[in-house]
């Protein structure tokens, strides 16, 4: 029982980048964007949050504002060129994918030189809130996690209720399904555009950070290895809305989990290579199986106003 | 508007770009203590004094040739296949399995022929797949073949660490294959192997399909206007999966040429930026297959470039990286500003007509 409830704690502190990567590609891809540079994104979060907090002496609160500053600024990078230089956006996020994975490995080099061990930083405390960590089971589970992932569940209903109850989400969405439409009615899609991809910058950058700052206290240039990827997916699963997100993060958190908990078992029939490889083949499964999608009409497509 | 201005436009833009790409990472150079021109200087002198580092070049590009077009079919029927890695890889696999199993017991020759048929056969079935979910599911190939990488990923660890592995079971690798099937070098004082050759005659093959066969007229218009090519008797949905296979199995032919051309055994990690590195090759040669290998060269020589660059002076190895995002930037960004030139000559051409 009680490695159950250690796995699904596990569960739950893996989903929490995932959410947040998800929730900024929700907000960015009802705008019509899709931020394909999000791989790029998380690995320039992990790098400059564990940046920001080293040489800080260890304060966390830096490093996240950095991972943040340093995820806005490679989206600005991606939303630029896509969206006023109207280049592809699949392409660009190749593009800003290979610069980050130079960019960060040469910095850190830069920065910290060739340290013989590993440099590291302590990881963010767990903040049990007070009586309710005390329930059995759910106390440990639910909360019993850190900050970061008590933030994260507030955004989902907060960017439900601006998305699908506010005037300027309607103005997001009818970006995403009819740009001219806006247009005519006065508003400049290009820039509601390039407001919805920096702010998934600002999450993306927090959930690269949640890896190096919050999981190991390190920075290598293998942490991030897709999950940037997954959190996409995650997106697309979640059917473009926040509840969803949660629901499929969560489930990609248990996959995550499982992986490190099979690995230490070590007694498991199965293959490990399956478990490290299940949230990928589960995206594939699950993409394939599900039959409706809410895809907004106009994503991926960039908006040319005609002259 | 004449087609040999805009081919100079395309290669002014190109060019500037390439030259702010790297100027700009060089820029960046002296934060490691390495001045800029000492790199540049470096990198060209070191590159073009010997033979050897030359040959480097083509090794570089050939697998770069060979993803880039597997890249390039794709995005011509408006599919995006970013699995070219996976593809890459199950190619890998079949070419090891078959030279290591079949080496000595039937002719070389053979063994190759059937190397780089399972190779290829490999990384058709991985692509083959992929349009299949996206053809009758309606799965987005994009993710699809993203997420389909890193499962071949964890697929190869797999058997690299059990029927593939190496008979002291001690790493993650292969046996070396034998030297009788392996491709032959065909410039001495280098490790230059017929891949080079093979990949540039699947440019040129890729290159017929799509413009002289109704193959790859079909693949075109289902990429240009998916409602006309179903008026007009096509099946979209039949394209999706021949083009993907297709790719898949191009980029499968890549392993093929790594692993009997130049490595001779496969490992983890082993090449693995080539898929990516494929997508920006085919998109600065507009997906064109022939523009394609002069792209690869590029890639090619600024990977070997930049490996002389690290070795010689205090710049890391991450330069590499580093240089080919700076170009592929701004060699994308080149485009807008080559179109808006475009755009201004034709608009100054319709003016003088007019008067």
């Amino acid at each position: 029982m009680q490695s159950i409830i250690n796995l699904l704690t596990r569960a739950v502190f893996m989903s929490t980048p995932l959410i947040l990567g998800a929730l900024g590609e929700v907000v960015s891809e009802r705008s019509g964007m899709m931020v394909c540079a999000v791989e790029g994104i998380f690995l320039g979060g992990a790098w400059g949050g564990f940046a920001g907090a080293y040489l800080s002496g260890g304060n966390l609160l830096v490093g996240f504002l950095s991972a943040m500053i340093v995820g806005l600024l490679v989206a600005l990078l991606y939303g630029f060129t896509t969206i006023y230089m109207g280049q592809h956006q699949i392409v660009m996020g190749t593009a800003v994918a290979i610069l980050m994975t130079g960019f960060c490995t040469f910095f850190y080099r830069v920065i910290f030189g060739t340290p013989t061990s590993p440099l590291k930083v302590s990881t963010l405390k767990k903040l049990p809130l007070g009586p309710l960590a005390k329930i059995p089971v759910i106390g440990q589970i639910v909360f019993s996690q850190n900050i970061i992932t008590y933030i994260a569940w507030i955004l989902v209903p907060l960017i439900s209720y601006f998305i699908f109850r506010t005037a300027n989400g309607l103005t997001l969405r009818s970006c995403g399904e009819n740009p001219e439409a806006v247009d005519v009615a006065g508003i400049n899609v290009r820039r509601v555009r390039i407001l919805a991809v920096g702010f998934a910058g600002i999450l993306g950058g927090v959930a690269g950070a949640y890896y190096s700052l919050c999981n190991v206290g390190m920075y290598t240039s293998e942490i991030i290895s897709g999950r940037g990827w997954i959190a996409f997916g995650i997106c697309f699963l979640g059917n473009w809305n926040p509840v969803g997100v949660l629901i499929y993060g969560v489930i990609f958190g248990i996959c995550d989990a499982l992986g490190n908990y099979v690995k230490a078992l070590g007694t498991s029939v199965l293959p490990n290579e399956l478990f490290s490889a299940l949230p990928y083949l589960l995206v594939i499964i699950m993409t394939a199986l599900r039959r409706s999608f809410n895809v907004p009409a106009k994503l991926g497509t960039n908006y040319i106003k005609e002259e | 508007m004449n087609k040999r201005g805009e081919f100079g436009r395309l290669i002014f833009w190109t060019v500037l770009a390439i030259f702010l790409g790297l100027l700009i990472c060089y820029l960046f150079l002296p934060l490691m203590g390495v001045s800029p021109s000492l790199a540049f200087t470096t990198m060209v002198t070191g590159v073009f004094s010997d033979k050897f580092t030359m040959g480097n070049i083509l090794i570089k590009t050939t697998p770069l040739i060979l993803t880039g077009l597997a890249f390039s079919f794709t995005y011509k029927a408006n599919l995006y296949n970013i699995g070219a890695q996976g593809q890459f890889y199950v190619g890998c696999m079949g070419a090891v399995a078959v030279s290591l199993r079949l080496a000595e017991k039937i002719p070389g020759p053979l063994v190759l022929i059937l190397a780089c048929a399972a190779a290829m056969a490999g990384g058709a079935l991985t692509g083959f797949i992929i349009g299949f979910l996206k053809a009758k599911a309606g799965a987005n190939e994009f993710l699809v073949s993203m997420m389909s990488t890193y499962v071949v990923i964890y697929l190869l660890q797999y058997s690299l660490g059990s029927w593939l592995q190496e008979d002291k079971h001690e790493y993650l690798k292969t046996n070396s294959i034998k030297k009788a099937v392996w491709l032959p070098k065909i410039i001495d004082g280098t490790s230059v192997s017929l891949g080079i050759v093979i990949a540039v005659i699947a440019a040129i093959v890729v290159w017929l399909i799509l413009y002289r066969t109704t193959l790859g007229y079909r693949v075109r218009v289902t990429g240009q206007n998916i409602h006309a090519a179903r008026l007009s008797g096509i099946n979209p949905v039949r394209e999706y999966m021949i083009a993907f296979a297709i790719s898949g199995a191009i980029a499968g032919l890549a392993g093929f040429t790594e692993i009997n051309g130049m490595q001779h055994m496969l490992l983890t990690d082993f090449e693995s930026s080539i898929g990516s590195y494929g997508i920006g090759i085919a998109i600065m040669a507009s997906a064109n297959p022939i523009g394609v290998i002069f792209a690869a060269l590029l890639f090619g020589f600024l990977q070997v470039g930049g490996t002389v660059l690290s070795h010689s002076t205090d710049a890391p190895a991450s330069v590499i990286d580093l240089m080919l995002g700076f170009v592929m930037l701004f060699v994308l960004m080149s485009f807008f500003f080559r179109r808006r030139s475009e755009l201004r000559a034709m608009k100054k051409q319709a003016l003088t007509k007019e008067v």
